[in-house]
């Protein structure tokens, strides 16, 4: 039997590990692995799109994957079936990876409609940004109905992830003080929802202080009309402020679906989907095909060099690809 | 006599000319070793070494205790021999204490099996591998009567490890000596009632920190009310070396515990001299030899420095005791025979270092608990050393020498700079909370691990002078099913009989009482277990209150690669993972688990941090797993393999039982592999349920991924072959 086929019925059906598989394949950087990827998510894409994505972004250690489990145990409390994507760095030096956030949803990773998968990022942050879209909608077909992505916020990484969900959430500690202002500009304009972390024990009053101050600064940046970003506090180590966070995620999404905005922007994440994948497509393409030759090798050299100018070096191999093109496209029709 | 020699300065610069001489000119700080703790050691020590060492030429059973805690020390009577052991059932543990007894051995330690450290009753389902495995199962105080029947408790000293279930244990022991007659201020022994070495490295937590604290807490208060002869806490620093510390680590981590446990009891209003005297102590020791005797040295010369704090009036609130236990970690299975001379030479280093009581483990320790020779033989390495030999005959031998003293104050001065870190993380319960000490002995452990499997430090047998034939020594084996259903019989028969109003009632005031702050719980304990409430109802009924601990696994990286010294090595298995990464399209993945109550993170963690320093993706499962919940892990982050580590010798129960429910699962593709503790006879059977690979103790880590890379390729080979 035909292995996309097999995979995608058993996903239709709900079947854990066949979306454990796909996902697998997905994040492939085998060719072959890569059009089985393709043919699978082909079958199942007209099943995906009901779920409610939430995005949650923070610094390393501000409590992402410890409030991952607060939050879905009480998600599962109403019956939703909940799927955690959560991408973890690679060690850069060695390339192996040690991945953690699961350990920190002990009793989560229990639960039978509950579905975690972390993945190592090989380096690439841009690139796991890049399956992990097609995870979720893996784990949509799977009839996961709401979906929860962890990130590293470094950046690059939260802007990724911001482009494929629904509802942005970004962790803030208590007494993030100077790193606050780092943080503001542009990232917390992302944000649908802010939350500090970790508001218990002798933290509590930081915590609420910077709440006030974040409310403040968010006061100051512009959003989409008719939702003002709320700034919450929560401790997931003791169980406050989980039922807050998730009441704000339905209403911030429940806002959105009946303005009309979330289609709207389902469209541009699908739009800046397309159009990333044709650059990245069209970059893979030209390393696949002149990544034996010479040819790039040699124009990156002459750059690097202060030989040429990058943009006269692109042109110029574009230049050769399409006369070999088109000398091959006239031998044929002679 | 005639000054016919040179001394002091002159003889020193003869001596530097004669050493160089010796080593051909090469530099003489060649000689000099660096030590894990970050010393160094001097080929030759000298009177000028001596300056500004503070506690010299003090006196035995005198401040700051450097010398011993005791005036005459052995040479009026010896230290107590005291062997830690437990196992299987209440009827054959006792049987075993009697023997003992009978054979020299002068106090009884009781070692507990998992599921009765961890608060589970015998028919728990969470604990179906780890009934009577690894120490004895107790879930009702008739368990106790047994494993003490005809032993008189108010002659007896009796040490019980126990820190998780401490309260329904040490209220089993009170209510077992009452039931004999024999009143609660009678009774002498140690229970260890250290909690936070458990959050460190033990893993025998129930409760998260805080209230755990408080626990220990009461149980203070309430021994120093009504059990004047019994020590309260021994603050461990054993378990700290064995998962991987070095001296300086294990000494500053122990009396950082320790302060925390005298600054929680001062809080509740306690007089510093009404239960600081009362405070024992437990170390390890290893195979350096004279660091180990510095260390003895060292912390008693701490804790009286340290103590000053709280302004004692008694001395003996700030005067060390200690017990000893030689290290289980030195022993290996290779060539088992060479564990007697390395016991003996710790024990050496324990006694010279002024030991109250020890242990001395079996020779056959790398492979499962002892059986009846074993620990004859280990029992009588003290012996020998009391009865043959002439090292009790003097107090502190080793006091005055050039060398001893200065690494004594050395070792001082390096785990006080180890105590000011914990200090500006605001004390040992907010360190442990942000997992830096755990991180720092993981550390350490990576560095040992890398130091053995490169050949840079040498153990007989293992990686150098290796014999061939593997020495096939008797095992003991445990049929814990057998066991398990006895108890679960006892536990029925227990409940069938008792008065279940009563049960009900002691247990809801127990629960009361944990939920306000004033009341003493061993009070409300012992009341529970005189109604016959099970261990697992009263761990229980008190997490109603308190909840349950998870720990946060954390995990160092590249500290093995950076400590491994052959690269040559290194570098191979690393393109085997990178062709194996091109080929597969996704680097190895290897789910690390430990399955059931065992709590030993060593080995599962260099493991883990090593095998990501070669290039697999690893990911770690939570401490005791089912294996339900370790095979839906690994079919969910789709791993190649699932790498068990075990440790309380679970893995015949728990193995094939994993092994089924990846097939039932659709999963036969993921690969099992199995490392640890592992006697050699039961590798066959493992194989034969579907393991791959078996991996004993000392395999090195490189050849262990390589090996683990194979039985991915010969499981997918396999899988496609079918
Ligand atoms: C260190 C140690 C401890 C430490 C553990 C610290 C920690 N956080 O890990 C402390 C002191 C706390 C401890 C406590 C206990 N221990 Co203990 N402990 C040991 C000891 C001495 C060494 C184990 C070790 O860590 N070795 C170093 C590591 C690196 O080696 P390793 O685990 O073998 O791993 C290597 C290989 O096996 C392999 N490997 C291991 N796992 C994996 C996995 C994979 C995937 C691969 C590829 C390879 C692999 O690679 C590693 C590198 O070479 C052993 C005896 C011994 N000499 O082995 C007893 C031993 C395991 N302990 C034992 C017992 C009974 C206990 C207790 C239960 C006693 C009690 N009743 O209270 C307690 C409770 C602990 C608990 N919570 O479970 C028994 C188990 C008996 C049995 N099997 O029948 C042993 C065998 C000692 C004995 N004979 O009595 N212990
Ligand atoms: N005090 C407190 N600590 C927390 C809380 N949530 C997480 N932590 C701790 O913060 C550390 C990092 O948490 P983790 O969830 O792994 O953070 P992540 O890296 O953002 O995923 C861990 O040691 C947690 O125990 C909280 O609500 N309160
Ligand atoms: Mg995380």
């Amino acid at each position: 039997m035909n292995v996309a086929f097999d995979l995608a019925e058993k996903i239709l059906a709900g079947q854990r590990r066949a979306l454990a598989k796909a996902i697998t394949l997905i994040e492939s950087t085998k060719h072959a692995d890569r059009l089985i990827a393709e043919e699978i998510l082909t079958r199942i894409i007209p099943h995906t799109g009901n779920s409610i994505r939430l995005g949650i972004s923070g610094v390393p250690g501000v409590g992402k994957s410890t409030l991952i489990e607060a939050l879905g145990k009480y998600l599962l409390q109403y019956n939703k079936r909940l799927a955690v994507l959560t991408i973890d760095p690679s060690s850069p030096v060695t390339g192996g990876s040690i991945l953690g956030d699961k350990t920190r949803m002990e009793s989560l990773a229990r639960e039978e409609n509950a579905f975690i998968r972390p993945s190592p990022t090989n380096g690439n942050l841009g690139g796991v940004g890049r399956r992990t879209r097609e995870t979720m909608l893996a784990c949509e077909a799977a009839g996961f109905d709401f979906i929860i992505v962890e990130t590293v916020g470094v950046g690059q990484s939260e802007v990724a992830a911001a482009s494929m969900v629904d509802v942005f959430m970004m962790l803030q500690l208590p007494n993030a003080g100077d790193e606050l202002q780092g943080i503001k500009k542009g990232i917390l304009e992302l944000a649908d929802i802010l939350v500090i972390t970790k508001a218990d024990g002798q933290q509590k009053q930081m915590a609420e202080h910077a709440r006030l101050e974040q409310q403040r600064a968010l006061h100051l940046t512009r959003h989409e009309n008719n939702w003002k970003p709320p700034v919450l506090t929560a401790s997931a180590l003791e169980d406050k402020g989980i039922a807050q966070i998730f009441e704000s995620v339905d209403e911030c999404h429940r806002i959105k679906q009946s303005s009309g905005q979330l289609q709207l922007k389902r469209q541009a994440q699908a739009r800046a989907w397309f159009e990333q994948e044709l650059v990245e497509g069209a970059k893979d393409w030209l390393v696949h095909h002149l990544g034996s030759s010479h040819q790039l090798a040699d124009a990156e050299s002459d750059v690097i060099g202060g030989r040429i100018p990058a943009s006269a070096a692109v042109r110029h191999i574009f230049d050769q690809l399409l006369s070999g093109a088109e000398s091959t496209t006239k031998k044929i029709r002679r | 006599m005639k000054q016919s020699f040179k001394s002091g300065r002159l003889g020193y610069d003869l001596w530097v000319k004669d050493a160089s001489a010796d080593i051909k000119g090469s530099p003489l700080e060649q000689l000099t070793r660096q030590t894990p703790e970050g010393l160094s050691l001097k080929p030759l020590y000298t009177a000028a070494d001596l300056q500004g060492i503070p506690f010299l030429d003090t006196m035995p059973g005198q401040p700051p205790f450097t010398r011993g805690p005791r005036a005459t020390m052995y040479t009026f009577r010896p230290w107590t021999i005291r062997q830690y052991a437990g196992f299987s059932t209440a009827e054959e543990s006792n049987k075993f204490y009697r023997n003992a007894l009978a054979a020299g051995q002068k106090g009884l330690s009781v070692a507990f099996d998992l599921a009765t450290h961890r608060g589970y009753d015998s028919d728990n389902l969470r604990v179906v591998g780890d009934v009577g495995k690894a120490g004895v199962a107790i879930d009702t105080v008739d368990d106790m009567k047994i494993l003490f029947d005809q032993i008189p408790l108010d002659q007896m000293s009796v040490s019980m490890t126990m820190n998780g279930a401490v309260l329904p244990i040490l209220a089993g022991y009170i209510v077992a000596a009452e039931e004999q007659g024999v009143s609660q201020d009678k009774l002498t022994g140690t229970i260890q009632n250290d909690i936070l070495k458990e959050y460190l490295v033990r893993n025998t937590y129930i409760y998260p920190p805080k209230p755990s604290m408080r626990i220990v807490g009461d149980i203070i208060e309430y021994t120093s009310q009504f059990m004047p002869n019994y020590n309260s806490i021994s603050i461990s620093g054993y378990h700290i070396q064995e998962a991987g510390a070095d001296a300086a680590l294990e000494l500053a981590y122990t009396l950082a515990d320790g302060i925390e446990y005298v600054k929680a009891a001062i809080a509740r209003g306690q007089d510093v001299d009404s239960f600081a005297p009362r405070l024992s102590f437990f170390f390890a020791v290893g195979m350096n030899f004279y660091m180990e005797i510095a260390k003895l040295r060292a912390a008693r010369t701490l804790w009286w420095e340290l103590m000053q704090q709280f302004a004692p009036k008694n001395p003996k609130s700030s005067m060390l005791r200690t017990h000893c236990q030689t290290s289980g970690w030195t022993l290996t299975e290779q060539d088992p025979y060479n564990n007697m001379v390395r016991t003996t030479i710790e024990a050496m280093a324990a006694v010279l270092g002024g030991t109250q009581s020890l242990h001395t483990n079996s020779f056959d320790e790398a492979v499962s608990l002892p059986t009846k020779t074993s620990s004859r033989i280990a029992r009588n390495t003290q012996l020998i050393i009391q009865e043959e030999t002439d090292i009790t005959h003097t107090v502190d031998p080793f006091g005055g020498s050039y060398f001893m003293e200065k690494l004594t104050f050395d070792l001082i001065n390096r785990a006080k700079e180890i105590l000011q870190e914990i200090d500006a993380a605001g004390g040992m319960v907010e360190a442990i909370q942000s997992g830096l000490p755990k991180l720092r002995i993981e550390e350490s452990a990576a560095q040992k691990q890398a130091g053995i499997d490169s050949g840079a430090n040498i153990i007989v047998g293992v990686n150098k002078y290796r014999v061939q034939e593997a020495s096939e020594i008797d095992v003991l084996d445990i049929d814990n099913t057998a066991v398990r259903e006895a108890q679960i019989k006892r536990i029925k028969a227990v409940k069938a009989t008792r008065d279940s109003k009563a049960t009900e009632q002691a247990l809801n005031a127990l629960k009361d009482a944990a939920a306000s702050d004033s009341a003493n719980l061993l009070a409300y304990a012992i009341e529970c277990m005189r109604k016959r409430a099970t261990v697992g109802e009263i761990s229980d009924a008190i997490a109603e209150i308190y909840g349950r601990h998870t720990a946060t696994t954390q995990a160092v990286s590249n500290v093995y690669i950076n400590n491994y010294k052959d690269s040559g090595v290194i570098d191979d298995v690393k393109q085997q993972i990178a062709e194996f990464t091109i080929e597969e399209g996704r680097r190895p993945r290897i789910l690390v688990v430990k399955l059931g109550q065992d709590g030993h993170d060593r080995g599962a963690k260099v493991i883990a941090t090593g095998f990501a320093d070669l290039g697999f993706d690893v990911d770690i499962g939570p401490l005791f797993q089912t294996p339900e919940e370790a095979a839906k892990q690994a079919i969910e982050n789709d791993v190649h393999v699932i790498g068990v580590s075990t440790q309380v010798a679970g893995h015949k129960t728990l193995v094939p039982q994993l092994i089924k429910v990846l097939q039932i699962h659709d999963a036969h593709e993921i690969a099992v592999v199995v490392g640890g503790i592992i006697p050699t006879r039961d590798y066959a059977e493992l194989k034969k349920a579907g393991v791959v690979s078996v991996f004993g103790p000392g395999t090195p880590i490189p050849e262990c991924a390589a090996q683990v890379l194979q039985a991915i390729k010969s499981k997918q080979k396999s899988e496609i072959a079918k």
